[in-house]
């Protein structure tokens, strides 16, 4: 990860003491989102260029192919311009999606406020309901991480599939997770990036809202079966869900290499 | 390992291996025949795909890419592509085209010079009603056409798409069934203006599947951006089937994504159900046939799968269910390959003379 965007201009002309940080500003970046490859833009290297003039930040970016879906795009539009205006000292955002499609009306109904769909009247689902689907899918393919990381840690499916959220404990050390089993009396480390990748997602999809929730569900939101063999099952289609997004991806990040001359390694 | 001293018949540690490439058009996107911005977008979308997944050597100047022409395609896929035969699956557009990006009957003037290198296939739109329902008569009529290439994203007027699962395409699936056209080749891939997100949905193949069971299902580019869906669909449909065409060129420059995209495959849609295809002029089967033909899945790729993908499987899915789909008689074929134009042409007789006597 982390090679340079060849076609990020940095803003050598700004101010040398700029009111907004441009670090602070990729790491608010950081925290948008290709919501079908579930993976920051920042890592993606859609970020074309941020141009800070005092309080006034404008951030390009670029899709790896002009038919990226509209609704996907317009999420992350609405993304980037939502995190950047929540940082302090920042007075306007102007977000510009260039060499799409649709870049022109994705770009002014961002920065002008509109609704998705008053700029695509055409458009038959909401914005909303897209991403939902998406976070759920996301979600699953994330449980399939943090499953793997309990496994190699020694939980077999029963424990597994009875977990509650109360039995983890995410803020158990920098990297370490720990989670508490057979009513207390046994506490397992595991790495932590899975499972807490996992439960912030969980609770976006509002899979987790109480404490005694189930942590881990099939793709429907079901609860999990501990019997090993529909374990089984919900493990491999969980698998699935991650194919699907890798697979997207390659495709993504051979069209993005290609067009735009950017290499993810 | 692959020995290849002369073009024709693929050979894989030894074994012939013959290839029916599932997917091949014949198009012209020439600025004449663009009559609609959209027209000009297409052939850039494809540019795009095809420089993204091809070998920097081995790409194509957007001029020639535009319109490559019979005899070009001819040696592409025959003269130096390893190919023993094509499948070409039109692409009409025609609001886009003035003559249409890649129809049957651009097609047939192709297929029709050497009748027993390629399959013509033709194509529906349920929503030309009764025109269509001539349109599909004609086809079959005209070229004995045993399949169809259709596109449920494409948009019409005010229409955004349509479902395979509606009353009227139903009507156009019996039909299809009534004359004879088992193959049903599904594109849910990427389009035009991806507006509603439901275009890719694949969940009315399951529908049609169930409802015609002699028809045969093929969800092309195996159902990205929803393998998934498509993967729980062709578990449970033995009538669904899924085309490799977008996925193969993975091998090329993702090879571990491609272990365990066919990891995936075997396990869900099973290796009598897979179809190789080029997607020609996209990419060009001269090294994208050894770059999956080399193809490995890794040890804890086959571990974690409890797949193999061996040789025999990778013959089947580059050529022998193909075969079995269009009723198509390899050794047949082969014999009549030893002497046909073609392997007159480009000399390849002999490899099909040693691949019978052997």
């Amino acid at each position: 990860m982390g090679t340079t965007n060849p076609a990020e201009r940095t803003d050598e002309s700004a101010p040398s003491d700029p009111l907004v940080d441009r670090e602070a500003v990729r790491e608010r970046l950081d925290r948008v989102h290709d919501p079908e490859l579930d993976r920051s833009i920042v890592d993606l290297e859609y970020v074309d260029s941020i141009e800070i003039d005092g309080g006034d930040v404008t951030v390009g970016f670029v899709l790896p192919t002009a038919w990226c879906s509209p609704a996907f795009a317009w999420m992350m539009a609405t993304g980037i311009h939502d995190e950047v205006s929540a940082l302090s000292g920042v007075d306007s955002v102007r977000v510009e999606l260039t060499d799409h499609m649709h870049g022109e009306e994705i770009t002014r109904g961002v920065n002008e406020g509109l609704s998705f769909e008053s700029v695509f009247e055409d458009a038959d689902d909401g914005v909303e309901a897209v991403r939902r689907k998406l976070d759920e899918k996301a979600r699953f393919a994330r449980q399939y991480e943090a499953v793997q990381a309990l496994q190699e840690a020694g939980l077999d499916p029963e424990q597994i599939a009875t977990l509650t959220v109360t039995d983890v404990d995410l803020g158990f050390g920098p990297d370490a997770a720990a989670v508490t089993l057979r009513n207390g009396t046994l506490s397992v480390t595991v790495p932590r990036e899975p499972l807490s990748e996992y439960v912030e997602k969980a609770r976006a999809t509002g899979l987790l809202t109480g404490a005694d929730d189930r942590l881990f569900a099939d793709r429907e939101g079901e609860p999990l079966d501990a019997d090993p063999e529909s374990f089984e099952a919900v493990y491999r289609d969980a698998r699935l869900a991650v194919s699907n997004i890798e697979g997207q991806a390659t495709i993504c990040e051979s069209l993005h290499e290609s067009r735009n001359g950017v290499s993810l390694d | 390992m692959c020995y290849h001293d002369t073009q024709a018949m693929y050979t894989h540690n030894g074994e012939d291996v013959f290839v029916i490439d599932g997917h091949i058009h014949l198009w012209d996107a020439t600025e004449e025949n663009i009559i609609h911005e959209g027209g000009e977008q297409f052939i850039q979308c494809f540019y795009d795909y095809h420089a993204a997944f091809t070998p920097e050597e081995e790409q194509w100047d957007m001029d020639t890419y535009r319109q490559y022409g019979k005899e070009r395609m001819v040696r592409d896929l025959f003269g130096d592509g390893y190919v023993d035969m094509g499948i070409f699956q039109p692409t009409y557009l025609t609001d886009f085209y003035d003559e249409g990006f890649n129809t049957t009957d651009q097609n047939a003037r192709l297929a029709e010079e050497y009748p027993e290198r390629f399959v013509l296939n033709g194509s529906f739109d349920p929503r030309d009603g009764d025109e269509g329902i001539e349109h599909l008569e004609r086809l079959k009529d005209e070229y004995d056409i045993q399949g169809v290439k259709l596109y449920t994203a494409e948009w019409r007027g005010d229409s955004k798409g349509w479902r395979l699962d509606s009353e009227e395409s139903f009507r156009f699936l019996e039909k299809c069934a009534e004359l004879g056209i088992e193959n049903i080749h599904a594109h849910k891939g990427p389009t035009i203006r991806p507006l509603n997100r439901d275009a890719f949905d694949v969940a009315d193949v399951d529908d049609a599947a169930t409802s015609f069971p002699d028809l045969n299902f093929i969800v092309e580019h195996v159902g990205y951006p929803r393998l998934d869906d498509f993967c729980h669909i062709a578990a449970q449909e033995t009538n669904v089937y899924g085309g490799l065409a977008v996925a193969a060129p993975f091998a090329q420059n993702r090879p571990r994504k491609f272990g365990n995209m066919m990891g995936e495959m075997l396990f869900w849609v099973g290796e009598d159900n897979l179809l190789f295809g080029s997607d020609y002029a996209l990419w060009e089967p001269d090294w994208l046939i050894p770059a999956v033909m080399n193809a490995e899945m890794t040890q804890d790729q086959r571990d974690e799968f409890g797949v193999e993908l061996t040789p025999e499987i990778k013959k089947k899915f580059m050529g022998e269910n193909a075969a079995r789909l269009y009723d198509i008689d390899i050794e047949e074929k082969k014999a009549q390959f030893q002497d046909d134009e073609i392997s007159r042409e480009f000399g390849l007789g002999d490899r099909y003379e040693e691949a019978t006597a052997d």
